[in-house]
């Protein structure tokens, strides 16, 4: 195996190719705050990628409810039990990776779902953790019970297990985007892929013999617009652009500027060890063991600095414009109570104030002598 | 070997084979395979004329060269027989396997075997394990789950999973005619293997295909499969048949090398995890 450098854990690690960052780095911010579950996006994604026959039970994009949601069954508690302690040290992973703790005759930690694993994809939906005790009920709000919901689609890792684990070398980076495909022309259907991808976001056609997965809508991608999962989001929760690597970051890129400038968002179970490149504004009503281990250390940091949003006039303006326009932005910028949006030629695409105008009606309409229900 | 002793060989075989008066007496042949001339040859894998062929049983061994490998043993010996007509060759493989594995699934994987044998054969074989860049190696691969779709199983979910209900397929609504073009081409955009050209998506029309390698991970699909194949499972065991052409320079009374594989699917064996032989000679019975 190399040695690559992952700057989500603060070290090197081993992967099975030498390490090659592409020329630009699709990657993805969810507010997971504002996400309801609606599957707006699950369905999104089907309608345009996965209607076809032996692509029935794909969800390339899913959202599941944590902490007892999971699709498919367990997929991230099965792993984090096989990869054993997860210790961090300050920003530095102490633990092994899933490359890392590979067992003899292996590329990847891994295990392989069995079909009835993909039976149930709505298994833990709005369930909370916890319980309500000591007369918790009468204080509101309490932070006895807890629920999110997680959107997830493919992380295009910058090490991705599934193209390390092909035998065959079915699987590829893009260069040009960092897009991660599998050839079909190539794929011959061994399902490493399937069991070595931590995130469990390949997928068997069982009629076609080969593995799909997310391809995060390229052919929009390409021509500058966000993914159909993206562009349909009813919450406005997620964001699509190109993120550098830390020393490049850019103040004026949105994803740069949550991710590496403000650390706002962070990644899915940084100690597998991928380097994934969806990256999530964690729910600020989590207990921070959980939210730590799910989204490394950051976590409290980035709790806190969401919950100082009212005071944060980059920041909030920032989020004012996720979801906002389809065109995937560059750079943004600030300007008195608006935010702007420009694409990669620089051109302004979208305006948006960041506090909504609120106009207040008189409760009686006198016209039409009736009380109003609605007066904003 | 020498000739002589070549033919006293398959005088021997064709004796045993009148001792056997239709007991399907078994000749095993240690040492190599090989090949009976015959001007016809069987079309199935429980063709009577594979009665009386020599057998060989050839030891697998784990694929443990490359990563993935297979870690835990699983088929011991496939019984090898073949015969030739002077222009293609048939192999028949038997090995044991209690599970019949020819029913694809998300996380169901097919039983299979393959027979390999160099592209230019020589004294100097090329490695065993898949061949080495500038020195490919010929496969013909058969898996079960292509036996059963040739044995008429439907393209469908419900074939493979019977109790699926499926709300919509967007092919299959108005103004799309059934089976019109329009449709097949639009269910076509949703099956992007088979978009793609890829061989092995399928639907098959026969359960082999001829692949050729430079080395592990090189796999590709021959031009054209030119082999034929059934495979019938019976009695908790597998028995395949497969027919190609004979390699150049290869024919009767000459000889190369062969080496078999096979995967089982309920172990979840596929690709690189797989129990393969070394390469056992190979002889072809001369002309009478």
């Amino acid at each position: 195996m190399a040695r690559v450098y992952n700057w989500q854990i603060g070290r090197e690690t081993s992967y099975w190719y030498p390490g090659s960052r592409p020329k630009k780095q699709f990657a993805a911010v969810f507010d997971i705050n504002k996400c309801i579950a609606c599957q707006t996006c699950t369905l999104a994604c089907k309608t345009t990628w996965t209607s076809g026959k032996g692509q029935e039970y794909m969800l390339w994009n899913n959202v599941e409810s944590k902490p007892f949601g999971y699709y498919p069954l367990g997929w991230d508690v099965r792993l984090l039990d096989k990869l054993g302690a997860q210790r961090w040290e300050g920003g530095r992973y102490a633990g092994s990776t899933v490359f890392e703790a590979a067992p003899a005759g292996e590329r990847v930690l891994g295990w392989g779902p069995e079909d009835q694993d993909y039976a149930y994809p709505n298994v833990g939906e709005d369930d909370c953790a916890g319980g309500v005790t000591k007369g918790a009920a009468t204080r509101i709000p309490h932070d006895m019970m807890w629920f999110f919901y997680l959107a997830r689609i493919c992380n295009h890792c910058t090490y991705p297990a599934c193209l390390a684990s092909c035998p065959r070398g079915s699987i590829y980076k893009r260069p040009e985007d960092g897009i991660v495909l599998v050839d079909q022309t190539r794929c011959r259907g061994y399902r490493e892929c399937v069991r070595a991808c931590p995130y469990k976001k390949v997928f068997y056609n069982a009629l076609t013999g080969t593995s799909e997965k997310c391809i995060a809508c390229y052919p929009k991608f390409e021509k500058g617009l966000s993914q159909q999962c993206f562009l349909n989001c009813i919450g406005k929760i997620r964001v699509a652009g190109f993120l550098s690597t830390p020393k490049e970051a850019r103040e004026d890129n949105p994803v740069d500027y949550m991710v590496h400038v403000r650390k706002i968002a962070l990644p899915l179970f940084p100690q597998f060890g991928l380097e994934p490149n969806v990256y999530y504004i964690p729910p600020i009503h989590v207990p921070e063991p959980f939210l730590v281990q799910m989204f490394g250390p950051g976590a409290p940091a980035a709790v806190a600095a969401y919950r100082a949003l009212p005071k944060d006039k980059d920041l909030s303006a920032l989020l004012t414009l996720m979801g906002s326009t389809e065109r995937v932005l560059s750079r943004f910028r600030r300007a008195g109570g608006s935010v702007e949006g420009y694409d990669e030629s620089g051109t302004e695409v979208i305006r948006v104030p960041v506090t909504e105008p609120a106009h207040v009606r008189a409760a009686i309409d006198v016209a039409q002598g009736v009380v109003r229900s609605n007066i904003t | 070997m020498r000739d002589s002793m070549r033919r006293s060989f398959w005088a021997a075989c064709a004796a045993a084979a009148l001792a056997g008066c239709g007991r399907h007496a078994e000749v095993e042949s240690p040492g190599e395979v090989r090949a009976a001339f015959r001007p016809v040859l069987p079309d199935s894998p429980a063709d009577e004329a594979w009665a009386g062929l020599p057998v060989h049983d050839a030891a697998l061994l784990m694929q443990d060269m490359v990563d993935p490998r297979l870690m835990e043993p699983s088929t011991g010996k496939v019984r090898v027989q073949a015969a030739t007509d002077g222009t293609r060759i048939a192999f028949r493989l038997r090995w044991d396997d209690q599970d019949k594995d020819d029913l694809p699934g998300s996380a169901r994987f097919a039983d299979a075997c393959a027979v390999q044998l160099p592209a230019a054969p020589g004294a100097d074989s090329p490695a065993p394990q898949m061949g080495e860049e500038g020195r490919p190696v010929e496969i013909t691969y058969w898996s079960a789950f292509w036996q059963a779709s040739v044995d008429g199983r439907p393209d469908t979910i419900n074939a493979i999973y019977p109790g699926a209900r499926v709300d919509h397929y967007p092919f299959q609504a108005a103004p799309l005619k059934d089976r019109s073009e329009d449709q097949k081409a639009m269910a076509l955009r949703y099956a992007p293997a088979r978009n793609l050209g890829n061989p092995m998506s399928g639907p098959r029309t026969q359960p082999v295909q001829d692949l050729t390698v430079e080395g592990p991970g090189t796999l590709r699909p021959a031009p054209v499969t030119r082999s034929e194949g059934r495979g019938v499972h019976q009695n908790k065991s597998w028995a395949v048949l497969l027919k190609r052409p004979l390699p150049a320079k290869v024919g009767p009374g000459g000889g190369t090398v062969m080496a078999v594989a096979v995967w089982r699917g309920d172990r979840k064996e596929a690709g690189a995890r797989k129990m393969r032989s070394g390469w056992v000679s190979l002889s072809l019975e001369a002309r009478p």
